[in-house]
C-alpha cells in the first residue's frame, strides 16, 4: 500500500508538471553551480599553489641581505581552497586568502573577494549549498502542500481510509513520494559533487573528502527530511490546500530569508564586534605596555630604542620587542575571534527553531569553509611569521653589527633563508570540523525528530477524526 | 457601460473592498506586519549608520588628539625642551608622512544612509593616510564577522525588495479567483461593471494601504530622526526613493492582476506568483551576479600578491644602500635635533618612503584594473538589471542611500589623489632634510571629501524608476487586455 500511494503521488508530480518545471529549474541551477564552482576552484587552486611555491623560491633566492630587511620583505602565504568549497563556499567570499607575513606585526588576511564585486554579491552566491538550503524546501512545499489536503478536498481520503490504510502507511507513502521526487534531482548532483571533489582533492585527502560528503549527506538529509515531514504535517492539520500553501510559504520565507538576517543582527547586538579603531588602539596599548615592560626587564632601558642601547644589541632588542608583542597579539586576536565564534555558536542553537541556520553552520563546517577553519589557517600563518622572525632575530643576535654606526651592514646568505621551512599548511581534518560542528548536527537531528513527531501526531489525529466522523 | 458609470462603480467597489478587507482583518494584518518589518529594518539601518558615524567621530577625535599632541611635542623638540625619539619625532617629515601625523581620509554617511545598508558594512569608510603603498592601506577593511556579512542585514532595502512583494502577493494572489471560487464573481458582474474596473478597484485599495505604510513610515521616521535630510537636495532624493518604491510595488500588483486573469485556482495563482517572485528576487540576481563575475572577472589577487612581492623585493634592492646606512643617532642622540631648520633624516626612513612610492608606481596599473573591473561589472548590471526588478530597485536604493559601489569607487578615486598630494607634500621636505615647523604641520594636506552630485543619484533613480514603470505598464496592459476578454461562464 505504501508503494502504491508513493507511486500515485509521484506520477501526479510528473503529470501536473510540478516536478518537471520546478525540478528542472533546480537541476539547471545545480548544474551551473557545480560546473562553475569546479572551474573556479581548479583555477584558484593551481594559481595559489604556484604563487606559494614561487614566493618560497624567491625567499630562498633573495641573495645576501640584512636579515631584518628580509623579514621586512617577508613572505606571502595563500590559503588553500578546501575541495568541498565547490559545494559550499561558506564565508570564503567575505574573507581573504592571502597573508603577507612581515616583521613586527601579525597580519590579517587580505583581499576579500566580495570587495572586488558589486552590491549584487549581497543577493547571494550561486552554489549547490544555496540551492539546497534555500530553493529545495520551496520545491518540497510545491510538491507536498496538498498531499493530504488535496486528497481531502477531492474526497479520495475517505476512499483510502475505507480500504483500511493505516495512518503510518499513509504518511510513509506520501513521504516516500516526495523523497523520491527530491532524490531524482539531488542524488545525481550529489554523485557529481562526490566525483568532482574526489578528483580535486589531493590523493592523500580523498578518503577525508568521501567521509565529509557522507556527513554532508546526513546533514542535508535531516534538513530536507525535516521539511518533508513538516509539509506533510501542515497539509494534514490545515483544512484547505490554499491555507496549507500560504502557511508553508510564510514559514519558508521566514526561515530562509528573514530569520538568518534578523538572528545575525540580534546576536551581533548581544556580542558586539569592536570597531577597527577600538581594536587597533587596544592592540597598540597592550603592545606598548608589554614591550615597555620587556625593555625594562630584559634590557634595563626605560624607553624603547633608547640611545643608550648599543647597536650591537639591536638584534637582541628586536627579539625582546617581538616576543613581547606575541602575547598582545594572542590576547587581542583570540578575543576578537572568540567574539566571532560566540556569535556563530549562539546562532547554531537558534537552529533548533530555524534549522537552516544550523544547516548553514554544519554545511560550511564540514565543507571546510567556516570561520573555525579560517582561524586555523590564520594561526598557522602567524606561527610561520613568528618562525621567520625568530630565525632572523636569532641570527641578528649571533651576528651583531660589526661596523659601529654602520647598522644593517651585516648580510646573511642563502644558508639562513633555507632555515625558514616551507609553509606547508594542511587543511584541518574532518575530526576538527566535527569537533566544531557536532552541535549543529545534533540540532538538525532534533529538528528532524520534532518534525517527524509532528507529522505522526498530525496523521494519527487526521485518521482518528475521520473515523469518528 | 460609459466611463462615468465605471468611475462611480469604481468608488463603490473601493468602499466595499475596504469594508471587506477590514472585516476579515487580512489588510490590517498584512499592513501591520509590513509596518513592523519596516520599523525593524529602519532600526537596523539607523543602528548601522550610527555605528559608522560613531567610527568617523572616533577617528576624527583620534586625529584631533594626535594633531594636538604632535604640535606640543614639536614645540618642545624645536625649543630643545625634549630630546626626540627616532621613530616618533614630529620634526622629522619622514616620520610624519609615515603615520605619526595620524591623519585619516573619511567617507561620511549621507543623511539617507539608513535607507539601505548595501555595501557599507563591507567597504571601509576611512583609511589612515600614510606614505604606505596603496596595496597596503587601501585593502584594510572594517572588522566584521564574515558570517554576518554572508547573512546580510534585515534593513529597509531588504524589506522593500524582498518582503514588500510578498506582502503584495499575500493579499492579491486571489483578487479574482476568490470571487470565482466563492461564486460572487457572477453576482458582481451582473452589476454594471467590467472585470477591469473590479480588478482596478481591488488593486487600488491594497496599493494605497501597503504603499502608504511602506512610504510614510520611513519618511516620517527619517524626517524626525535625521534632521540633516531636511534640505532640498535630500528631499528630492527621498522623493526619488518614494517613486522607486511605488514603481516596484506596481510591478507586483500588475503581475498579481495578470495572473488572476488566467482563471486558475487561488492555490495555482499563489504557486505561479511565488515562482515569479523566486525567479525575479532570488534566482535572477544570483545568476546575474555570476554572469557579471564571468564576463568582467576581477583580476587575480594571487597575481597582485606575487607582483607586490616582486616589486617590493626590487625596491628593497634598489635602495639597499640607504637601508644599510648608519644610524648615527644611536651613539650621537644630538643628530636627531633640529639645526637651522634642518634635520637629519635617517637614511632607512627615506628608503622606506622611496620604496613604497616605487611599489605604488609599479603596481598602479594592476590596482587600477580592480576598480575598472568593478565599474565594468556595475555597468553590466545597469544594462541587464531590467531582467529583475529586484536588482533595479536594490541598486537604486543603495545609490540614494549613498552606500552603493559607485560612491565608494569615487571615494577610492579621491583617496588615490589625496595619497599623491600627501607624498608630493612630504617628498621635497624629506629630500631637503627640512625640519617640520608648526606652520608645516598646520599646512599639511587636508582631506576634503567632494560629495558625488545628488543629481547623479537622483538621475540614476529616475531612470531606474522609469524602467520599472515601463515593466509595470506592460504587465498591467496585458492584465487589462486579458480582463476585457475574461469570461465568467
Amino acid at each position: 500500500m505504501i508503494a502504491l500511494i508513493a507511486e500515485k503521488d509521484l506520477r501526479e508530480f510528473v503529470r501536473d508538471g510540478r516536478l518537471v518545471w520546478a525540478g528542472g529549474l533546480i537541476i539547471v541551477l545545480l548544474t551551473t553551480a557545480l560546473c562553475l564552482g569546479w572551474s573556479r576552484q581548479t583555477h584558484i587552486q593551481s594559481e595559489r599553489a604556484a604563487g606559494q611555491a614561487l614566493d618560497y623560491e624567491a625567499w630562498l633566492a633573495q641573495g645576501d641581505r640584512h636579515p631584518h630587511d628580509a623579514a621586512e620583505q617577508g613572505m606571502h602565504v595563500f590559503k588553500p581552497e578546501p575541495p568541498l568549497a565547490v559545494l559550499d563556499p561558506g564565508i570564503e567570499p567575505f574573507v581573504g586568502s592571502t597573508i603577507w607575513l612581515q616583521a613586527h606585526r601579525q597580519s590579517e588576511i587580505k583581499f576579500r573577494p566580495a570587495q572586488d564585486a558589486t552590491g549584487l554579491q549581497r543577493f547571494g552566491d550561486l552554489s549547490v549549498a544555496w540551492v539546497l538550503q534555500t530553493l529545495a524546501p520551496l520545491l518540497i512545499i510545491i510538491l507536498g502542500f496538498n498531499a493530504v489536503s488535496g486528497e481531502r478536498e477531492s474526497g479520495t481520503l475517505r476512499q483510502l481510509m475505507s480500504q483500511g490504510v493505516a495512518a503510518k502507511s499513509f504518511l510513509y507513502g506520501k513521504a516516500i513520494a516526495i523523497v523520491s521526487g527530491i532524490a531524482l534531482l539531488v542524488i545525481p548532483a550529489g554523485f557529481a559533487i562526490a566525483v568532482l571533489a574526489f578528483f580535486i582533492a589531493p590523493v592523500d585527502a580523498r578518503s577525508d573528502v568521501v567521509w565529509r560528503i557522507l556527513f554532508l549527506g546526513v546533514g542535508y538529509s535531516l534538513y530536507l527530511g525535516f521539511w518533508i515531514l513538516l509539509v506533510l504535517a501542515v497539509s494534514a492539520l490545515v483544512r484547505s490546500s490554499r491555507a496549507a500553501l500560504l502557511l508553508l510559504l510564510a514559514v519558508w520565507i521566514f526561515s530562509s530569508l528573514v530569520a538568518p538576517r534578523a538572528v545575525s543582527d540580534l546576536v551581533a547586538a548581544v556580542y558586539p564586534t569592536p570597531s577597527r579603531l577600538q581594536f587597533n588602539e587596544q592592540l597598540e596599548s597592550d603592545m606598548d605596555h608589554a614591550s615597555t615592560d620587556a625593555w625594562r626587564h630584559d634590557l634595563g632601558l626605560s624607553t624603547k630604542w633608547d640611545p643608550a642601547l648599543p647597536l650591537s644589541k639591536w638584534g637582541r632588542a628586536l627579539q625582546v620587542d617581538d616576543h613581547a608583542g606575541y602575547g598582545a597579539f594572542d590576547k587581542n586576536f583570540v578575543s576578537l575571534w572568540d567574539t566571532f565564534e560566540h556569535q556563530q555558536n549562539t546562532q547554531q542553537w537558534i537552529g533548533l527553531l530555524i534549522p537552516v541556520v544550523a544547516l548553514r553552520s554544519f554545511s560550511m563546517g564540514v565543507a571546510g569553509t567556516d570561520f573555525a577553519q579560517h582561524r586555523d589557517f590564520s594561526m598557522a600563518a602567524e606561527a610561520q611569521r613568528r618562525i621567520i622572525q625568530d630565525i632572523v632575530s636569532d641570527d641578528l643576535v649571533q651576528h651583531a653589527d660589526p661596523l659601529g654606526n654602520a647598522h644593517f651592514s651585516y648580510k646573511a646568505g642563502a644558508a639562513l633563508w633555507a632555515k625558514v621551512p616551507r609553509f606547508d599548511y594542511r587543511l584541518p581534518s574532518l575530526s576538527f570540523a566535527l569537533a566544531h560542528s557536532w552541535p549543529s548536527l545534533l540540532v538538525l537531528g532534533l529538528a528532524f525528530l520534532a518534525s517527524a513527531g509532528c507529522a505522526t501526531v498530525a496523521f494519527s489525529r487526521l485518521f482518528a477524526r475521520s473515523e469518528l466522523s | 457601460m460609459n466611463p462615468p458609470d465605471q468611475l462611480r462603480m469604481f468608488w463603490l467597489l473601493v468602499r466595499h473592498e475596504i469594508r471587506v478587507l477590514v472585516t476579515e482583518r487580512s489588510l490590517p494584518l498584512v499592513c501591520g506586519l509590513l509596518a513592523v518589518m519596516i520599523g525593524y529594518g529602519l532600526m537596523v539601518g539607523l543602528k548601522q549608520t550610527h555605528i559608522r558615524e560613531q567610527m568617523v567621530a572616533d577617528v576624527l577625535a583620534h586625529q584631533h588628539q594626535t594633531a594636538a599632541s604632535n604640535i606640543l611635542k614639536l614645540k618642545d623638540v624645536l625649543s630643545g625642551a625634549e630630546t626626540p625619539v627616532p621613530f616618533s619625532n614630529p620634526a622629522n617629515p619622514a616620520a610624519m608622512a609615515g603615520g605619526l601625523a595620524g591623519r585619516f581620509v573619511i567617507l561620511p554617511s549621507t543623511p539617507l544612509a539608513p535607507l539601505a545598508v548595501a555595501q557599507s558594512d563591507l567597504l571601509p569608510n576611512y583609511y589612515q593616510m600614510t606614505y604606505r603603498s596603496k596595496v597596503q592601506f587601501m585593502y584594510d577593511s572594517e572588522i566584521e564577522n564574515p558570517w554576518n556579512l554572508l547573512s546580510g542585514h534585515f534593513d529597509l532595502a531588504f524589506v522593500i525588495v524582498y518582503m514588500l512583494p510578498l506582502m503584495i502577493l499575500a493579499i492579491s494572489y486571489n483578487l479574482l479567483s476568490a470571487e470565482q471560487e466563492g461564486g460572487t464573481l457572477r453576482m458582481l458582474c451582473s452589476q454594471p461593471l467590467t472585470v477591469t474596473t473590479l480588478i482596478l478597484a481591488k488593486v487600488f485599495v491594497r496599493a494605497i494601504a501597503l504603499l502608504g505604510c511602506a512610504i510614510l513610515t520611513p519618511l516620517a521616521t527619517l524626517l524626525v530622526l535625521r534632521p540633516e535630510m531636511r534640505t532640498l537636495e535630500h528631499l528630492n532624493l527621498i522623493m526619488c526613493w518614494c517613486v522607486l518604491v511605488i514603481a516596484y510595488a506596481l510591478i507586483w500588483f500588475a503581475l498579481a492582476a495578470l495572473v488572476n486573469t488566467i482563471r486558475r485556482s487561488s492555490s495555482a495563482n499563489a504557486l505561479i506568483l511565488i515562482a515569479a517572485w523566486t525567479v525575479w528576487v532570488l534566482v535572477v540576481p544570483v545568476a546575474l551576479n555570476l554572469f557579471v563575475s564571468l564576463a568582467q572577472p576581477a583580476p587575480s589577487r594571487t597575481e597582485l600578491a606575487t607582483q607586490t612581492r616582486i616589486v617590493t623585493a626590487e625596491a628593497l634592492k634598489r635602495y639597499e644602500d640607504l637601508y644599510s646606512a648608519d644610524y648615527r643617532y644611536a651613539v650621537d642622540p644630538k643628530s636627531l635635533l633640529v639645526k637651522e631648520g634642518h634635520i637629519e633624516i635617517p637614511a632607512r626612513m627615506m628608503a622606506f618612503f622611496l620604496a613604497k612610492r616605487d611599489v605604488d608606481e609599479s603596481i598602479e596599473k594592476l590596482l587600477m584594473r580592480f576598480d575598472r573591473q568593478v565599474l565594468a561589472q556595475q555597468q553590466l548590471i545597469d544594462r541587464f538589471g531590467f531582467l529583475s526588478p529586484a536588482i533595479v530597485a536594490h541598486e537604486g536604493m543603495a545609490s540614494i542611500a549613498g552606500n552603493g559601489s559607485r560612491r565608494h569607487l569615487a571615494f577610492k578615486d579621491q583617496v588615490d589623489r589625496f595619497h599623491g598630494d600627501w607624498r608630493r607634500y612630504f617628498w621635497p621636505r624629506i629630500a631637503d632634510s627640512h625640519a617640520m615647523t608648526v606652520q608645516d604641520v598646520e599646512s599639511m594636506p587636508q582631506w576634503r571629501w567632494v560629495e558625488v552630485a545628488a543629481s547623479e543619484a537622483s538621475g540614476d533613480a529616475w531612470s531606474r524608476a522609469g524602467v520599472m514603470f515601463v515593466l509595470a505598464v506592460v504587465l498591467g496592459a496585458s492584465g487589462v487586455a486579458r480582463a476585457r476578454r475574461y469570461s465568467i461562464v
